[in-house]
């Protein structure tokens, strides 16, 4: 997981970076406020920050602010550090849009590890949100494409009735036919998946519509057997 | 040989066809709605108790349109057949009123086996033998 550290003093980056990459952090440290808000602005930035509330340029506080305000649906964890820390401060720093203040390192390190777990949370929920939306909209995909299946192999259906089995295109219409009843299934196990069996089949970022079994379309095979 | 009837009710003309083809090859007898109020209308006139909805209809849904015949006709055999089964749940077509529902696509031949089953349960009920379809 990335970090973003923004500490105007060069000892304090050197100790944290050491620390943080030991702890299997990628580090990316700036001396400034300005550098901090141009490197979150780059695509795949940090969503894990540790900011010193003085340095030159802009602080800590007018940083943590504008990063808060250029959000949008991801929030990035903000860590304020500073040697100030009075009541007063860690209010400002709370209030600038900080989720934490520690007072001291055993502090920090502890916040940085809920730091990390947070955005782990979130990095979870936003790629299972992104993978349910891909499946429900392949359901309703097929839900429309079900009634052109219906018409294209009924018709392949009703001309295999009429034609001889040496006709030239008896092969050719049951192929249509064929394919088109494979293309029913695939859209039967897809609508299971999305209906029944999304969030079972959303372990990893792979839904094989082929490994779903019979049971995986309960109420859609129920009167399938032509017994009314 | 009493006409067996089945009325089919489905908004999309090409599937109407395919399936009043398909029935009417078997030996039955088809009529087709391509709305709820249409297959209202054509029950008032026509003594018809084996029925095929589809569920996703504009103005009358297939569901609201088993509630209104189950009212009249008690006996009757509805089914759905319908591309969006797997949005309802089974209760939902039992609570309308249906006596089984089929996903889109199904084959001509499952279709017409419901046919055949549906009228030998009728015949079986009134206590004639069923008939060659």
């Amino acid at each position: 997981m990335k970090i973003l550290v923004a500490d105007d003093d060069l000892t304090s980056r050197a100790v944290l970076t050491a620390v943080l990459s030991k702890w299997g952090f990628d580090v990316r440290t700036v001396a400034d406020g300005p550098a901090a808000l141009e490197e979150v602005s780059e695509p795949d930035s940090p969503k894990l920050v540790v900011l010193d509330r003085m340095m030159p340029g802009l602080d800590g506080l007018e940083v943590c602010r504008r990063l808060r305000e250029g959000e949008t649906s991801m929030p990035r964890y903000i860590i304020m550090v500073t040697t100030l820390g009075s009541s007063g401060d860690v209010v400002d720093g709370l209030t600038a849009g900080a989720d934490d203040y520690p007072f001291n390192n055993d502090e920090l390190a502890a916040r940085i590890r809920v730091g990390r777990r947070v955005i782990g949370l979130q990095d979870n929920a936003v790629e299972r949100e992104g993978l349910n939306g891909v499946v429900e909209m392949a359901g309703a995909l097929c839900h429309e494409l079900n009634q052109p299946l219906q018409v294209i192999s009924s018709t392949a259906e009703l001309l295999l009735m009429d034609l001889e089995q040496d006709a030239p295109c008896f092969q050719e219409v049951q192929t249509i036919e064929r394919h088109a009843a494979r293309l029913g299934d695939i859209t039967q196990k897809i609508m299971a998946i999305t209906d029944y069996k999304t969030r079972d089949y959303l372990t990893g970022t792979i839904v094989d519509i082929h490994g779903l079994n019979e049971e995986g379309t309960p109420d859609l095979s129920h009167g399938q057997d032509g017994r009314p | 040989m009493r006409e067996k009837k089945i009325l089919i009710v489905d908004d999309e003309p090409d599937i109407r066809n395919v399936f009043q083809k398909a029935l009417s090859r078997a030996g039955y007898t088809v009529s087709s709605a391509a709305s709820g109020t249409d297959a209202l209308e054509i029950l008032k006139t026509e003594q018809i108790l084996v029925m095929f909805f589809d569920l996703n209809m504009p103005e009358m849904d297939g569901l609201e349109l088993c509630r209104r015949v189950r009212k009249d006709l008690p006996t009757a055999l509805i089914y759905a057949v319908t591309g969006y089964a797997s949005r309802f749940q089974l209760t939902d077509f039992q609570e309308a009123g249906f006596d089984n529902f089929y996903s889109k696509p199904i084959g001509l031949a499952l279709l017409r086996s419901v046919a055949d089953a549906a009228f030998g349960q009728m015949e079986g009920r009134t206590g004639r033998t069923p008939g060659p379809c």
